[in-house]
């Protein structure tokens, strides 16, 4: 497996040998912001128009197909109108909450995305309490939402933001609950760490078994709404609030809301495929060497997008299939399902690593 | 049918209507009708039927003074009478004493006049008004005082600490311009009420117009997806009232068509019912089914929604040769498909969740507020027209009467479910039977109707749509009224929606399956 | 299952969600119903009972059998047609009214066939033209009658001159491209040619 660590630490002490050290870092941080934007928008790009055509292939129909050749260009023809709309002030809107809201977004959604181990040697932000911070810096988003609901002074973005609050902190907890019963299988935070114990002893997910699995889908049940994602779309549930939180946002206000329900999709389905399925580990079977060595020459950074864009089609699949929820279901979906599994799901992971049952 | 009527005096009416529902258990108010007499003056009709002998009875009542007219109201007795009296306030100007709620309905707060009166000048008094219209929070209330003066009090609709919120007009799912106004605390509906007639067009203020034939070309743009009832019933009400008979093979392609329009209806409404309880594929599965028998009208008739196929004394065109081999199709087609209706949404867990025990109307308040059709049938009465007063060919038809006791969204959704197969049934009986013979019987070019009022009902996809025709021998009617069936299923919404959460009321509202502009006639 | 239990409601639930999945991957992968509209344009087909756009058939003498009676213009309900006639005296000596001007207005139609039914001649019907967007509403209304046309000299038994005219009436490449070239019944050339192919497809079959 290729380490890119090699690659990153020959080019830092390339340039530390013509300059001082404190300005290669001040370098390498521009460089790692760049690559963080572009591949921010390059994945916005790829997902919005996978939505558009999974969903029109699960609806009989064909999808955006007049832009470019299979309508491949069409996302950037809309980036392209949201661009040009005019951002509509609101008589009573609090101005300031209102511009900050979507950035409070994106924030939490850049630096949960920083996390993600992309390839071996590749993460950007790893450290000893990864997914610590990964849950910490998530929990930001809420605040965005709260704000743009709170700030546009009109009643179904309010109506929007109170649901999202309540959804989101609920199931915060289902998510911190899932990943719990995970770390108690790798014994660490680190996320770059998990992974590697992955690639050397097998997938989390085959690994735990059944804690693992029920751990797997509590968590895709969980992120989802996370996501704001059907069928836990409530806080921008169409029929009922129009457009939700984000109602009274127009041009790239409304943009970056967009963007960043995407990103937490991919984010979401990222950290799935980092915890359960392996990140950029490869598929191997033990006793098929043959069979393991060709799987080993496939880049890591392969194998973690296909599993996370994997993920990314159960969640949408899950998406275009159920009809919405009802605040009050969704959380006793919650409250009385989620959470109870998922804590009888940690003792059972706590058994299964305590006797040494994990495979 | 033509119609007799009783003559009551204003000051005696209150004390029958009571009579009449207690002693003769005419408990359901089919229709209520503004007229506008001339010399004889302003008045009402009303139209009672009783939901146990099947009996019926029809009232008029004419107020006193033309410029200042009275009646007293009836809502305390039959709820759907509050949004029909104001209606007619509306239309006609008659105060009803006791109505709490005498504000206008489908025009604008600040009209003047009152545009069906025959003397009135609708369109000398009001030009047009470049403000936005006015919505007041408060309504006016008239009575009768001790000493026989008519007095006013103001009674507050919408209080200043209600937390309201504007469901429409612009909204994506009111499917259309409705406009619902729900009072919430925290996500529950305390209290919705209905600002009508964003898209009134006056189809019955026009008619008065138009001779018969060009009435037909109106009632397609009712109730678009029962328009081949809604022509039905104008057809059958003009050639009952002519005496002119169709012949057999008409009377088939007629209810067949019917039929065929039920099952595009419902399959419509099921599309919506999933669209806004948020199962956006699911949407898409009818839609599909649905385009099979837009076809098949498409063929037979030109048109998709607007058909313009029956005319008096017949239909536009023969059926094509093909049409009872495609309709087979299509049949089979929507019966090997049904199940996935049920797979992907009905039989889910989550969209059982939010239907059963949702939105609930018991038998009294769907009597008493007269929804009839698949609502009504869902809380236990039994009201389908075809049965009631059968037309066409149902009296030789075997059908199944599709009826529920729970009364909520989910006995209203699957109601419509199981009447697409029973509409299927339907078809299957007579597809094969359709005798040769004329598609249009002869008659005058120029058609009169003799004097009198005629009312004919056909059971359209949601209900009860009866239409009622005055004639003064003319080749203009004098006075046209549409029951329409959505505006009861419409004023229900307050009755169903009390208690429950407000993503209920978006669901409850796709299960009622009211289209607005049969609402705003 | 037992849906009032605990697990048992959790398992019904799973039941029941993994149908609906079963239910949606199944038509994901089936046929899928968009109709590609410019493209399908030669598959597009329509009956003649598809109501699109009033026209006044002429023959090759440019002839048209409208006789200027108004039976069209009475029975419309929405004033969208308008006859212009003027009487002219005949060579006989009799008094004839004549066609000056068949105004339709297209943007006030209903096509609810009323004034085709109306007409004793015969001598108006409705095309399958569908692609009638115009930018311009002065647009919408049409002059049906063809500059310098006049009416035919009637055969005597009228009806027998009816089902051959209205059900399919001349050939779709005539009508089209002969056209008046007036200021308000001109439409682009382009959009014509295009419309004109599903018609003569149909033709072919």
């Amino acid at each position: 497996m290729f380490d890119f660590s090699i690659v990153s630490k020959w080019f830092h002490d390339l340039l530390t040998d013509f300059i001082p050290e404190w300005l290669v870092i001040g370098i390498e941080c521009v460089i790692v912001l760049l690559f963080i934007i572009v591949l921010y928008a390059i994945l916005a790009i790829a997902l919005i128009y996978l939505e558009r055509k999974i969903c029109a292939f699960f609806q009989c129909r064909i999808g955006p197909n007049r832009v470019g050749k299979w309508g491949l260009l069409q996302v950037f023809a809309d980036v392209f109108k949201m661009l040009s709309k005019e951002i509509i002030k609101m008589r009573q809107s609090d101005r300031m909450l209102h511009d900050m809201a979507p950035f409070f977004i994106l924030t939490a959604s850049f630096l949960t995305f920083s996390c993600i181990p992309w390839n071996k040697g590749l993460e950007i932000l790893d450290f000893n309490v990864g997914i610590f911070f990964f849950i910490a810096v998530s929990g930001i988003g809420v605040i965005g939402i709260l704000l743009a609901g709170w700030a546009s002074h009109s009643k179904y973005p309010m109506i929007g933001a109170m649901r999202s609050g309540a959804q989101l902190i609920s199931y915060e907890l289902s998510i911190g609950m899932t990943m719990l019963t995970m770390l108690l299988l790798c014994g660490t935070m680190q996320l770059s760490e998990i992974v590697q114990q992955q690639a050397d002893y097998g997938w989390n997910i085959v690994r735990g078994h059944v804690p693992a699995v029920l751990a797997f889908i509590i968590y895709l049940i969980a992120g989802n709404a996370e996501c704001n994602r059907g069928p836990f779309d409530l806080p921008e549930a169409e029929s009922e609030l129009t457009a939700g939180y984000h109602t009274e946002y127009s041009g790239m206000g409304f943009g970056f809301f967009y963007l960043a329900e995407y990103l937490n999709l991919f984010i979401c389905a990222a950290m799935a495929a980092t915890i359960f399925l392996g990140g950029w580990a490869p598929l191997y079977f033990p006793g098929l060497d043959g069979f393991n060595t060709i799987m080993s020459y496939i880049p890591g950074f392969v194998w973690f997008f296909g599993k996370a864009f994997f993920v990314v089609f159960l969640l949408m699949w899950i998406r275009w299939t159920y009809p919405r929820l009802r605040i009050d279901q969704l959380l006793s979906l919650e409250w009385k399902y989620l959470m109870p599994i998922s804590m009888f799901n940690i003792i059972l992971m706590a058994i299964v690593v305590c006797f040494g049952l994990t495979l | 049918m033509t119609l007799e009527f009783t003559t009551i005096a204003p000051s005696e009416l209150h004390a029958e209507m009571l009579r009449q529902k207690n002693e003769q258990k005419m408990d359901f108010l089919v229709n209520l009708i503004g007229m506008d007499w001339g010399e004889e003056g302003l008045g009402v009709i009303y139209m009672l039927e009783s939901t146990e002998t099947g009996e019926t009875i029809n009232i008029k009542t004419v107020a006193e003074d033309r410029q200042n007219p009275y009646i007293p109201t009836v809502s305390d007795l039959w709820q759907i009478a509050n949004i029909y009296e104001r209606e007619v306030y509306d239309f006609f100007g008659i105060k009803f004493l006791n109505h709490p709620d005498m504000r206008r309905i489908f025009l604008r707060e600040d009209w003047v006049g009152y545009p069906l009166r025959k003397d009135d000048q609708t369109e000398l008094l009001n030009k047009l008004r470049m403000s936005d219209a006015p919505l007041s929070d408060t309504t006016k209330e008239y009575f009768l005082t001790p000493d026989g003066k008519v007095a006013e009090k103001t009674n507050t609709v919408w209080g200043a600490d209600e937390y309201v919120v504007n469901v429409g007009p612009q909204h994506p799912s009111t499917h259309g311009v409705l406009h619902m106004r729900a009072s919430l605390d925290g996500e529950v509906v305390k209290r919705v009420g209905l600002v009508l007639g964003y898209i009134h067009r006056g189809v019955e203020k026009i008619s008065e117009s138009l001779t018969y034939p060009q009435l037909l070309a109106l009632t397609d743009r009712l109730d678009y997806f029962s328009a081949m009832q809604n022509r039905h019933a104008l057809c059958m009400c003009i050639e009952k009232a002519m005496g002119l008979e169709v012949s057999p093979r008409v009377q088939y392609i007629r209810t067949i068509m019917d039929e065929l329009q039920r099952v595009a209806s419902h399959l419509i409404y099921y599309a919506c019912m999933t669209m806004d309880t948020g199962a956006l594929t699911a949407f898409f599965y009818t839609f599909r089914e649905r385009e099979e028998i837009c076809k098949i009208f498409e063929d037979n008739f030109g048109g998709r929604v607007i058909q313009n196929y029956n005319t008096i004394g017949g239909v536009m065109y023969d059926i094509q040769p093909d049409f009872a081999a495609e309709v087979k199709k299509v049949s089979a087609n929507i019966r090997k498909r049904f199940h996935e209706y049920q797979d992907i949404y009905t039989g889910n867990i989550i969209a059982k969740n939010r239907m059963i025990g949702v939105g609930k109307i018991s038998r009294e308040d769907a009597i008493s507020l007269g929804t009839t059709g698949p609502v009504g049938r869902a809380s236990g009465w039994m009201n389908d027209v075809r049965r009631r007063h059968p037309y066409a060919l149902y009296e030789n038809v075997e059908f199944k009467d599709i009826i529920r006791t729970e009364g909520d969204t989910n006995a209203r959704h699957w109601n419509r479910m199981e009447e697409i197969l029973e509409s299927l049934n339907i078809i299957d009986q007579l597809i094969d039977n359709i005798p040769e013979g004329e598609y249009q019987a002869k008659r005058k070019p120029i058609i009169k109707l003799p004097e009198g009022s005629y009312y004919q009902a056909v059971e359209s996809s949601r209900g009860e749509l009866g239409v009622f025709i005055e004639s003064k021998g003319d080749k203009t009617p004098y006075r046209v009224h549409y029951r329409s069936s959505s505006l009861p299923l419409a004023n229900a919404m307050d009755t169903a929606c009390r208690g429950q959460k407000f993503a209920d009321l978006i669901a409850i509202g796709a299960s009622m399956d009211f289209v607005i502009p049969d609402i705003d006639r | 299952m037992n849906n009032n239990t605990y697990f048992g409601g959790i398992l019904d639930a799973v039941k029941s969600l993994t149908i609906g999945l079963k239910t949606s991957i199944k038509v994901f992968f089936e046929h899928h119903e968009t109709e590609q509209y410019p493209e399908n344009r030669a598959t597009l087909t329509f009956t003649d009972r598809n109501r699109f756009c009033l026209e006044m058939p002429h023959n090759e003498n440019n002839e048209h059998k409208c006789i200027a009676c108004g039976l069209c213009q009475m029975a419309c309900p929405n004033d969208s047609i308008t006859v212009t006639s003027e009487m002219v005296t005949t060579e006989d000596g009799k008094k004839k009214k004549q066609l000056v001007k068949y105004e339709y207005n297209i943007g006030q139609c209903m096509f609810c066939n009323l004034c085709v039914t109306a007409c004793p001649q015969g001598a108006i019907q409705f095309n399958q033209e569908f692609e009638q967007a115009v930018f311009d509403k002065s647009k919408l209304i049409k002059v049906l009658n063809h500059p310098g046309s006049k009416c035919q000299e009637r055969p005597k038994p009228v009806i027998a001159s009816k089902p051959t005219a209205t059900p399919q009436g001349q050939p779709a490449g005539t009508q089209t491209t002969g056209e008046p070239k007036t200021e308000t019944g001109e439409t682009p050339q382009q959009e014509k040619v295009a419309a004109t192919e599903p018609i003569e497809t149909k033709k072919e079959d």
